[in-house]
């Protein structure tokens, strides 16, 4: 049987083509399971369901707002506010009100629809989602292989 | 308070870093506060999430009309500061960069002459090593080449290459402080040749890139210097005007050390926010003033052969062909950039608003890209300035507010670089062009000067104020450059521990 995607990128990780530093992070992020820790299950679903329409995913193979969830309630910050944004310890509780009640019952489509008019409405905060969604997402190993990205297997550079 | 040393320097980056090995050089019983930890080479990952450990990330507030991203941007933390992950990028400046005021009318002049710098310059490209052309074609006549050879150049660079001679842009390999051979570095031993692992931007695994961690810091330790990390500076301690210590909190816990000397090289942000607290160097009311960041319009497009962006340094090819423009005050650089996967879609996220199924296919095409930009002069501005804000942060003390709007020349600039850097992509063969409008750096917000109205320290980086404090970082620069900062900061920095030692005879 040909080995499969995970396989393949398993054995890379544990090859010497990767250095122990990069190698241990990237073993972690792939087997990551995340505890509800700070959203409240409501504010979990919608941003479950905000997460697959921003960059589609399958979430049994990856969980993209557990991250966030898991840094919230660390209390980190990336470093910056845009000032005229409140000081919340969620910084997106005021963008998940703004959706619709029905937004989980709702189809792909019509959720982009109420998508663009949050994007409208709320650019900030609704950017600052997205960069950080965008981010967990092309940080993941599985992603970056399947975007032609090796660059983790450092350890011995590369010719140019 | 126990231990009195003759010096204490704050911050270990580009400011403090160099003379903290020259003044203990010279004899002195010399301290560094470090707030943040030592980030060992050999666990400096390729992985951009957690490499997120070199920046900044206590909360900065950003206004104006062109809020400036602090963090991942601009901002470092740990032994080494923002020299773990800066480009590396170091050309000298231009002489008429220090003479803005003069040429244009606008802007400040340094109170320094290029010839202040330029032995400088020359020993630090001997000591940290740096790669580069044999003739570099700009600026004036060099008495000395560079130590090592120039780097290869990566995809983008090659591509902004053939882009400018289609154009009538000369070119350059840039100066680079990554090593193209290996070098013995004193109190450090061997740093390696660059592998061209790409990762400039988030930390140097095999010390290649001149970070002060690799050079300067293991020098000043070897003579006897202490580096405390971890170390998060809250209060300075004043008898009769005069700094006699400094109150810092470590690990959680709050300690002093006492000193005749201070040195503040924490930075742009957190050396005025500070002084602020205090209201400390103040008379001439212009500490948090004249904040400055450099233009950093960035184009990227797709090309049809693979590109790896994550190859090679970033910072390969540069042309000072447009230093100065017709209808700009100063000028910009034009240099080829890297793109490491998670920065890169951020950046696009960020930057062209695009999500859903849209994104992930232009996410297909990331081997495919490649990107250039500028870094150009950006000009102090009444409105653009530090204040501390209202806001606490989880140690008590008021969060910095920085208040950022582009001026007229910033988005002439932006205009002018963007049209001039589509033009090149298109001529090297590039498609799908798109733009990130940017600011790079954190400049000028306790400026030096000769007058003690209208600046916060001398020439000799000396508060006008306060006998015995000193400033060195970017927040002494009276205007921004149209050069990447480090080098010239790295040069003040030995330029003001030597003017500190000649007058202590």
């Amino acid at each position: 049987m040909e080995p499969s995607e995970r396989e393949r990128l398993l054995e890379l990780l544990e090859s010497n083509r990767v250095t122990p530093a990069t190698r241990r992070v990237l073993l972690e992020r792939l087997n990551a399971k995340y505890q509800r820790k700070f959203f409240s299950e409501s504010q979990l679903e919608k941003l479950q369901a905000v997460a697959l329409r921003l960059v589609p995913h399958d979430p049994l193979e990856l969980d993209l707002v557990g991250p966030i969830d898991e840094r919230l309630a660390r209390g980190d910050s990336k470093g910056w506010r845009y000032a005229d944004l409140p000081l919340e310890a969620n910084p997106y509780a005021g963008l998940l009100e703004a959706f619709p009640n029905d937004f989980l019952q709702l189809e792909g489509d019509a959720q982009d629809s109420v998508l663009e008019g949050i994007q409208k409405k709320f650019p900030r905060a609704f950017e600052d989602l997205l960069a950080e969604l965008v981010e967990i997402y092309y940080a993941h190993p599985l992603i970056q292989v399947r975007i032609g990205y090796y660059g983790f297997a450092d350890a011995q550079g590369w010719t140019l | 308070m126990t231990t009195k040393f003759d010096a204490v320097v704050v911050g270990t980056g580009a400011g403090g870093a160099p003379l903290l090995s020259r003044l203990v050089r010279a004899g002195l019983k010399v301290l560094a506060l470090e707030a943040g930890p030592i980030h060992p080479l050999s666990e400096m990952a390729t992985d951009e999430r957690t490499q997120e450990k070199l920046f900044w990330k206590d909360e900065r507030l950003s206004s104006g009309r062109d809020p400036i991203g602090f963090g991942r941007n601009n901002s470092g933390i740990g032994v080494g500061g923002s020299t773990l992950h800066y480009t590396a990028y170091v050309p000298r400046v231009q002489p008429d960069d220090l003479k803005l005021r003069t040429e244009f009318g606008v802007g400040q002049d340094w109170p320094l002459e290029y010839a202040d710098l330029e032995s400088y310059y020359e020993e630090l490209e001997h000591f940290l090593g740096i790669s580069g052309p044999q003739h570099y074609p700009w600026g004036p006549p060099r008495r000395s080449s560079y130590r090592h050879a120039a780097l290869p150049l990566n995809a983008a660079a090659k591509a902004m290459q053939r882009g400018c001679e289609v154009m009538g842009i000369r070119t350059s390999s840039a100066p680079n402080a990554a090593l193209s051979a290996p070098q013995e570095q004193e109190g450090f031993g061997t740093r390696h040749a660059c592998t061209n692992r790409g990762f400039c931007q988030a930390g140097c695994s095999v010390s290649a890139k001149a970070s002060v961690d690799v050079t300067f810091l293991p020098l000043a330790q070897k003579y006897g210097a202490e580096i405390r990390p971890n170390s998060f500076v809250t209060r300075f301690v004043l008898e009769q005007g005069r700094i006699v210590g400094l109150e810092y909190v470590r690990n959680g816990i709050l300690e002093q050390v006492s000193t005749d000397t201070l040195f503040l090289c924490a930075g742009a942000i957190e050396t005025p926010r500070l002084l602020l607290m205090q209201n400390l160097a103040n008379s001439s009311g212009q500490v948090g003033r004249n904040f400055m960041a450099h233009v950093g319009t960035q184009v990227w497009g797709r090309f049809d052969a693979e590109t790896q962006p994550f190859m090679g340094i970033p910072g390969g090819l540069i042309s000072e062909d447009t230093h100065r423009v017709d209808g700009l005050v100063g000028g910009y650089l034009l240099q080829s950039i890297g793109g490491m996967p998670v920065t890169y879609a951020s950046q696009y996220a960020r930057g062209t608003g695009t999500w859903g199924v849209k994104l992930l296919e232009h996410m297909k095409g990331y081997i495919h890209t490649a990107g250039i930009n500028i870094l150009g002069e950006g000009l102090p501005y009444e409105g653009n300035f530090l204040e501390l804000s209202s806001e606490l942060d989880a140690r008590g003390l008021p969060k910095p507010k920085i208040h950022y709007s582009n001026g007229e020349n910033e988005q002439k600039m932006h205009t002018h670089a963007e049209k001039l850097m589509r033009d090149i992509w298109t001529a090297a063969g590039a498609t799908g062009l798109w733009t990130f409008p940017r600011a790079a750096h954190t400049l000028g917000t306790a400026r030096m000067g000769d007058d003690p109205h209208s600046s916060v320290i001398d020439r000799d980086g000396k508060s006008h104020d306060v006998e015995n404090l000193y400033i060195c970082d970017n927040s002494m620069f009276p205007s921004s450059l149209s050069v990447n900062p480090a080098l010239t900061q790295m040069a003040l920095s030995l330029r003001v521990a030597d003017q500190f030692l000649e007058g202590q005879g």
